[in-house]
């Protein structure tokens, strides 16, 4: 069975940084996949390739069968490919149920006009999205906190509530960046609970990007390495964590930067 | 605690009176005339309000509450907007209303009888013939009499029946109970800022409420029924019957009609109070004279404008400074199909294809959808070239094109007459009647047009609103908060900005449509900057983003200036003086969108929302620090390198 996900030689440059450089890589439906390497490697430049907010110089990207290049950030989500950010993004003053509402906006298809007049199919529209979106914050663990305005959510629940809104397009592809950055231990478990309850319940195909090692051996299924934008390993996660190349791209320089999660870890 | 409290309200009184006190010396009141007295009591208002909500906020301290705990600095990197805990108590608005009501009377009757006496002694002075004249100049009988109410003859000869002196004290006294009400309606209103109340049944809370809320539903049907009445010839207020007194109310009785519609409770009682409501602005046409009926329209005018604008920069939040430019197209459109024989170009035109240029080529009503839909097209020309553009650069390049379109009125002097102008532009009619034929008696020629824009500025909030509430309204606020993130999420960025720019620049349209047979005549020099700035002004005053606000916006604005006529010299900086309070005292507009108050409030305003309890401990140390302090929301910078 071909990959949902085929990243094919694609490079990244930024003035003279080549930030990823000719990466191939392959994800499988209902996957999980870890994407690790050193601050910079180039990590959240692939994610942004993959979702149009950068275009790669070259290589391809085929989603189902179909190339991502040229495309529009919001064709790219239409695909189904959607995303959550390393720094938190969130339309700050919306509640999180607008959040969530907003993520939803292709699937609703009802016309202006019919939002002036109230027209009984835009409303039946709107109550249906509403319970769908009361539905995804339950089911991220929020349903208690639709009301509250987005910003004064606590850090770790509005990282939650972005992977909601991702999940407001139904998408076949969620790419996570960071999910579990700045949360505490138990934040994490929970984090990566719903990762897991993502792919089992939602049939979600996940590729996240992680720091710590703990929770990336523990999580996915398959794990890749990119190191100054080159991806020097693929494979499990206890076939990476046996790889020399990863071995001394954690344990060189970066090592100083790193902090001893990674370390301790492989 | 009771004395100091009294102390305090009698400070505030001691306060508004000095400040009167000196606007009474520099001989404002003579200036305004008739309108001299409600001018000061509102100014008077005005301040007691500003000082009675702080009060009641437990801020400055001189109504002990509890006091607020101050969250860890350190805190603000982990969870922002997170600092303050749930233990900040907040007052009682029973008991608050009780104290805010007691203090406003005691504040009032300071100020009142303080100004009583004042003018007392004044008016005797002047009666009995002292010379004070060369140490206090303004003190004219003109202007002690503007004070008093009654006429200067009255002063001069003595004869102030004492009942004026006691009106005067009530006055001032009604001032501090209109400012105390109105910060108690307002705690009723957002029960969310006092969670504690909420929960106590207590009767006395309960009993302020209904009166404060009563008295609020009520206002603008009193104010009504009182410039009714002052329409009738003969009838006067405090001795005038000057227009700027009817004025004053009827631009105070609309305010209140829209604070009144916030105090109903849905359900019956909305269904009920609305609808009179509704209908009491629609009596406003029939009840005014040719004056007060040409400012309002002039003023609803410009709330289908701010309206408009308020999709563009409030709802989309892209900052366009040349949206004068489609009202322009707007009122020059229907100028041209309605008087072809103004314009030196379409006649002849005309004439080619043997058609008379003297009778209008469209009516009001058949020319309104080739209005709007022009106006439209200008918005989506105006939009496609500034798509990619945000912040200042739009600003900029809006700015350039609403100048651009009045050069082209002004130069083109074949198609648009040039600085002539197009003139004899015809009014609207109804069903085939001529405007005269109906708008005689009943209702003046302005109230017509006051009328047509109520109904319209009405139909244009009613779509607004909606819109607003529906996908794309979401799709805008998005836009607006992160344009980026709002494309990655769906949005598409070209079609959602055009329709902002499409819709915004069709309702200009249709507010110049209404302007140009207004004025009969229009120039390009009716088409400056200074309307895209009043327009913008308006909705930043009102509140960006809430309808409701934008017409107490315009009220202000557009209204407030034509009641201060008299005070000529003094006008504009007495405006800038309110409008410069109005943005220390209400930051984020007289009536701001929900959304707006979350973003402009002080953080310990904001927390207070369910969930937002327990603000999570958190060790930052390291790494995850330096990625959290990334990730909070409002360190954009960090955000900004890190994230492109
Ligand atoms: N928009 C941009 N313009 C120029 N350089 C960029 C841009 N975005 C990223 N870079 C650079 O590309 C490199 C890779 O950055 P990227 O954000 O992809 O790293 P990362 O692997 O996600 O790192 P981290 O673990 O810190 O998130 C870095 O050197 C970064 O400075
Ligand atoms: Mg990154």
């Amino acid at each position: 069975m071909t990959a949902l996900l085929s990243i094919q030689a694609v490079t990244k440059v930024f003035g003279g940084l080549t930030a990823v450089d000719n990466v191939n890589l392959d994800i499988e439906e209902r996957s999980i996949t870890s994407l690790i390497g050193p601050n910079g490697a180039g990590k959240t430049t692939l994610f942004n390739c993959l979702t149009g907010l950068h275009t790669p110089e070259a290589g391809q990207i085929l989603f189902d069968g179909r190339s991502l290049i040229g495309l529009r950030p919001d064709e790219i989500i239409a695909r189904g490919v959607a995303r959550t950010y390393q720094n938190i993004r969130l339309f700050g003053r919306m509640t999180a149920l607008e959040n969530v509402l907003v993520g939803q906006h292709l699937q609703l298809r009802a016309s202006h006009w019919s939002a002036v007049l109230r027209s009984a199919r835009q409303q039946a529209e709107e109550r249906a999205a509403r319970s769908f979106a009361l539905e995804l914050l339950a089911f991220v663990g929020l349903e208690s906190h639709a009301e509250v305005v987005s910003t004064n959510l606590p850090y770790g629940e509005q990282r939650l509530l972005e992977v909601a809104r991702a999940l407001g397009s139904r998408p076949s592809l969620l790419l996570l960046d960071e999910p579990a950055a700045g949360m505490n231990p138990s934040e994490t478990d929970r984090m990566m609970e719903l990762v897991h309850r993502l792919r089992d319940e939602k049939g979600v195909t996940v590729f996240l990007i992680e720091h710590d090692m703990k929770v990336v051996m523990s999580v996915s299924e398959s794990v890749a390495v990119l190191d100054y934008g080159e991806k020097i390993a693929e494979g499990t996660p206890e076939e990476v964590r046996a790889n020399a190349r990863v071995v001394e791209a954690y344990l060189g320089p970066e090592v100083v930067l790193q902090d001893t999660v990674a370390t301790s870890d492989i | 605690m009771t004395p100091i409290r009294a102390n305090g309200a009698i400070r505030n009184g001691l306060i508004a009176f000095a400040f009167l006190g000196y606007l009474i010396l520099i001989g404002i009141p003579g200036r305004i005339g008739g309108a001299a007295l409600p001018v000061l009591a509102l100014v008077a208002a005005l301040f007691f309000w500003v000082r009675l909500r702080r009060d009641a906020s437990g801020t400055d301290g001189s109504f002990p509450q509890t006091a607020s705990p101050t969250g860890k600095p350190g805190w603000e990197i982990g969870a922002p907007g997170h600092t303050v805990s749930q233990e900040q108590v907040m007052p009682l608005p029973g008991a608050g209303g009780a104290l805010a009501i007691r203090s406003g009377l005691l504040a009032g009757i300071t100020t009142g009888l303080l100004i009583a006496i004042v003018s007392f002694a004044f008016a005797s002075a002047i009666g009995s013939g002292a010379s004070i004249q060369p140490v206090l100049d303004k003190i004219v009988p003109v202007n002690v009499a503007a004070l008093i109410g009654v006429s200067p003859g009255q002063i001069a000869n003595d004869e102030v029946p004492t009942l004026r002196y006691l009106l005067l004290v009530l006055i001032f006294t009604a001032a501090g109970l209109l400012a105390a009400l109105a910060v108690v309606a307002a705690r009723v209103r957002n029960p969310q800022k006092a969670p504690v109340a909420r929960l106590s049944k207590s009767l006395d809370s309960q009993l302020y409420r209904t009166v404060a809320r009563f008295t609020g539903i009520l206002l603008p049907f009193l104010l009504l029924a009182y410039i009714a009445w002052l329409g009738i010839p003969g009838v006067s207020a405090f001795g005038s019957n000057e227009g700027t007194v009817r004025l004053l109310l009827t631009l105070i009785a609309t305010g209140s009609g829209l604070f009144a519609l916030r105090l109903v409770r849905p359900g019956r009682e909305q269904n009920v109070v609305a609808p009179l409501l509704a209908l009491g602005a629609l009596t406003m046409p029939f009840i005014l004279d040719q004056f007060q009926n040409s400012v309002m329209g002039l003023v609803f005018i410009f709330v289908m404008m701010g309206l408009g604008l308020n999709i563009v920069v409030g709802y989309a939040g892209l900052l366009d400074l040349g949206y004068v430019a489609f009202f322009a197209i707007g009122a020059y459109t229907y100028a041209f199909l309605s008087a072809p024989f103004s314009s030196p170009y379409i006649s002849s035109l005309l004439n080619l294809l043997a058609i008379s240029p003297e009778i209008p080529l469209l009516g009001y009503w058949t020319a309104l959808p080739v209005a709007m839909l022009t106006a439209a097209i200008g918005g989506i020309l105006l939009g496609i070239p500034v798509l990619r553009l945000r912040g200042d650069y739009l600003a900029i390049v809006t700015l350039g094109f609403g100048e651009i379109i009045r050069l082209f009125m002004l130069n083109l002097g074949e198609l648009t007459n040039g600085p002539r102008g197009i003139l004899e532009i015809s009014q609207p009619g109804l069903f085939g009647l001529a405007p005269q034929s109906f708008s005689s008696g009943f209702l003046s020629s302005q109230g017509w047009i006051f009328l047509l824009a109520l109904i319209s500025s009405a139909l244009v909030a009613f779509v607004a609103i909606r819109l607003n509430d529906s996908r794309l309204g979401r799709a805008w606020f998005a836009m607006q908060e992160d344009e980026d993130v709002a494309e990655a999420t769906g949005v598409h960025l070209v079609r959602t900005k055009l329709l902002a720019f499409a819709i915004g620049a069709t309702f200009a349209g249709m507010a110049g449509q209404l302007y140009a047979s207004r004025q009969i005549n229009i120039f390009p020099e009716n088409f400056s900057l200074f309307v895209s700035i009043d327009a913008l002004a308006l909705i930043i005053v009102g509140g960006i983003g809430s309808p409701a606000g934008i017409v107490l916006g315009a009220l202000a604005l557009k209204g407030l200036p034509e009641v201060l006529r008299g005070v000529d010299e003094y006008r504009i900086v007495t405006f800038a003086a309110l409008l410069v309070i109005m943005m220390i005292v209400r930051p984020a507009g007289i009536l701001p969108s929900a959304r707006r108050r979350t973003q402009v409030a002080a953080p310990d305003e904001q927390a207070l929302t369910p969930g937002a309890e327990e603000p999570v401990a958190k060790e930052l140390d390291g790494d995850t620090a330096r990625q959290a302090q990334a990730a909070s929301p409002q360190s954009e910078a960090v955000r900004d390198k890190e994230d492109q």
